[in-house]
């Protein structure tokens, strides 16, 4: 059975992806969640809960920050409410998560997710023994890894369908430092829309912005898994994660319904791939370019 | 009078076993390295499990310790054979492994029980329960992110006590370090198995985007957008250090020369050892650091131990030139009746020049090569064969591994 995972970053958002077909929805904020599109405080994170339990839907948050003492320190109080509103599952980055859950023993399954650092099975295994319900495999594998792994464990594990792929998270606040080294008067958020690019590769632009946790860069492509998803269907890969961190509002959603519709046909054994690739071409902003990422390369062409 | 008796050890880098011995008799209490496999620095200088042997052998002497660093983040297939990897160096002796990833660490518990685990700094420790957790796991230490500050560090050691080590000396990702995988987006090289290309380094256009068009924010002539980091010394803070609890102090750089390995231990040997020996008069002695910027490759700085890194701690533009040593000898013998010592020779020099020797325990003296003569003892003007022995007449005593540096 499939499962698509979507970020969602508002009620209103939460309520048109849980009509596009969304089976679980994605949220939190700093200063416990990473790289969310907004940052939603325990009231909106009831009312999601509230709204998709009397859909049969379910609800994860994200936990999945590297943890300073400060942080951790609060983990406590907010674990304890997410458990009590109801939530399915929160994701973990952090083993100091791992630690405070297992204290407070609260009916509340984490997934393992450490963005880069889930490459193995044997790795998966490892959080599972301690308590994991699953895990989120890291961007930077090629199927090949992915269905090596996929076949060792019960467990379907979570890889991004469809979204931007982080590639480095710094502890400094890049731009911000630039821009004072430069006398630039700019903004550093995630909605100003800014990119690197390196001059050795004209194609290259790369996503960055700054928020409290950091500044955060992404690959130039977002990936997309569309024209894959018969492989990963017959693979076991069936839990799909649909990232809208960069991309908000309604288009975010038509592109939950156009997987969500995929995912349909998949189960009933019509799907084509050519069509939906070629609407979601359309749905994409033109200022972010479709690629495979990691998936299609071969395990040997990454030293 | 105050003393600190368990002071904390000092951690060199070490490439390879010449490096190794050179750190211990420099004053290093540790030393860590890399095996064939499973570590992060393919390109730095590698031990054999014989290397490892007479490395183990020759630190234990001394009462040093040698660590091994198998801190790959591995993927299916990369961690066969570490299993016996791991038990081959239990049976040498290594006195423990630097892991980062959970799988190794579940190999490394089955096939080497009884062989210390220490996490490495890939894996992002920055709070006390995480450090709990690995305690739990059965680990004896974690490396701390270099993203931790000295006050977080004071309030980690009041909740838990598994041994802290952290970073005091050396080059600094940028990023939390295992989270970064710009190498393998950007040129197919895995950071977290050892392909790092140090991306981070590299000069890039800041840009938004009109439509399809991009219109970059880098003012006209400024300085493109980068994100290469300064170094770290701590040497001045090493008091807050030692009193916030951090049990090893670790100096990066694997790939870096005996001059500067023998350098930087000898500088940080000596003022951990002053300070411990007499915390409540210590003074800095201003030349320690006038020694660290003999062997200084970038400004420095003190990272995130005392504040989030401003521009001022990276590096923009043109570096600042800093004066360039350079390891001219090393001391093979000495003979203190005629004050003449027999040297090896590591770079050009002759006579004329000045130069600097110096040995473990902080020993310095300069002087002019007044004197030259060549194995056959003929007089010569230059030593300009490497690994040549020469011998020349020293102003001062010295010994055996007493190294000769020139600008």
């Amino acid at each position: 059975m499939i499962k698509i995972i979507a970020t969602a970053e508002s009620e209103a958002q939460a309520e048109a992806l849980l009509r596009a077909g969304a089976d679980t929805l994605y949220v939190g904020g700093h200063p416990f969640g990473l790289r969310m599109p907004r940052a939603l405080g325990t009231d909106q994170i009831q009312a999601i809960v509230q709204m998709a339990h009397a859909l049969g839907k379910k609800v994860t948050v994200a936990c999945n920050a590297l943890m300073h003492n400060k942080q951790i320190e609060k983990l406590d109080s907010y674990l304890s409410q997410l458990a009590e509103m109801g939530v399915d599952a929160v994701t973990v980055g952090d083993p100091g998560a791992i630690f405070t859950l297992e204290e407070l023993s609260l009916p509340l399954p984490y997934i393992y997710d450490a963005e880069t650092l889930v490459t193995s099975a044997e790795q998966i295994e490892f959080w599972m023994k301690r308590g994991a319900a699953g895990a989120v495999a890291a961007r930077e594998l090629t199927l090949t890894e992915l269905k090596e792994i996929q076949a060792k464990l019960d467990q379907p594990i979570e890889i991004l369908a469809y979204g931007p792929t982080c590639i480095h998270q710094s502890g400094r606040p890049l731009l911000t430092n630039y821009y004072h080294y430069t006398d630039l008067d700019e903004r550093s958020d995630s909605d100003r829309g800014l990119y690197l690019r390196d001059p050795k590769n004209p194609d290259s632009q790369y996503p960055i912005f700054e928020d409290e946790d950091g500044t955060h860069i992404f690959s130039t492509e977002d990936l997309s898994l569309m024209a894959e998803l018969q492989e990963l269907y017959d693979c076991g890969l069936h839990t799909w994660k649909l990232d809208g961190v960069l991309l908000h509002g309604e288009t975010f959603v038509k592109i939950t319904a156009l997987f969500a519709e995929a995912k349909k046909a998949l189960e009933s054994g019509t799907f084509e791939p050519t069509g939906f690739c070629n609407r979601l071409r359309e749905l994409q902003p033109l200022s972010r370019p479709l690629g495979t990422g990691f998936y299609l390369k071969k395990p040997d062409d990454v030293k | 009078m105050r003393k600190i008796l368990n002071k904390p050890e000092v951690l060199a880098p070490a490439g390879n076993l010449e490096k190794l011995k050179m750190a211990i008799r420099y004053g290093a209490d540790a030393v860590y390295i890399g095996g064939q496999a499973y570590g992060l620095r393919s390109r730095a200088g590698n031990f054999s499990f014989d290397e490892m042997r007479e490395g183990v052998a020759f630190a234990h002497s001394r009462g040093a310790k040698v660590y091994v660093a198998a801190n790959m983040v591995t993927h299916e297939g990369d961690s066969e054979g570490a299993g016996n990897f791991f038990k081959t160096l239990k049976d040498i002796g290594i006195d423990a492994v630097i892991i980062s990833d959970p799988a190794m660490i579940t190999i490394c518990f089955n096939a080497a029980p009884g062989l210390p685990i220490h996490l490495s700094t890939q894996a992002s420790a920055t709070n006390y329960k995480t450090l709990e957790f690995w305690k739990s796991v059965g680990l004896e230490r974690v490396v701390l992110a270099r993203e931790v500050g000295i006050e977080e560090i004071r309030e980690m050691r009041r909740h838990t006590d598994i041994e802290i080590e952290a970073f005091v000396h050396g080059a600094m990702c940028i990023a939390y370090s295992g989270r970064c995988t710009l190498s393998n987006h950007m040129v197919n090289r895995d950071a977290n198995r050892g392909g790092c290309a140090q991306s981070c380094r590299w000069k890039y256009d800041l840009f938004e985007m009109d439509g399809t068009t991009a219109k970059t924010l880098v003012p006209e002539g400024a300085e493109p957008f980068s994100m290469s980091a300064v170094d770290l010394s701590m040497l001045r803070h090493l008091p807050d250090m030692i009193e916030a609890g951090v049990n090893s102090l670790k100096i990066e750089g694997r790939m870096k020369s005996i001059h500067y390995v023998s350098t930087v231990s000898n500088v940080y040997s000596k003022a951990v050892d002053t300070y411990c020996a007499d915390p409540d008069h210590f003074t800095f002695d201003p030349a320690w650091e006038d020694e660290i910027w003999k062997v200084a490759q970038r400004d420095l700085s003190t990272g995130f131990y005392y504040q989030v890194p401003t521009e001022k701690e990276q590096l923009f533009g043109q570096p600042r030139k800093i004066p360039q040593y350079t390891f001219a000898a090393q001391v093979m013998s000495y003979d203190p009746a005629t004050k003449i010592a027999t040297l090896q020779q590591r770079n050009n020099f002759g006579a004329g020049e000045e130069v600097e020797f110096y040995g473990p325990g902080f020993v310095h003296f300069k002087q002019t090569v007044r004197d030259l003569w060549d194995e056959d003892g003929e007089p010569i003007d230059r030593a300009p064969n490497p690994m040549m022995t020469i011998t020349m007449t020293v102003d001062q005593p010295v010994e055996p591994y007493y190294l000769m540096r020139k600008k």
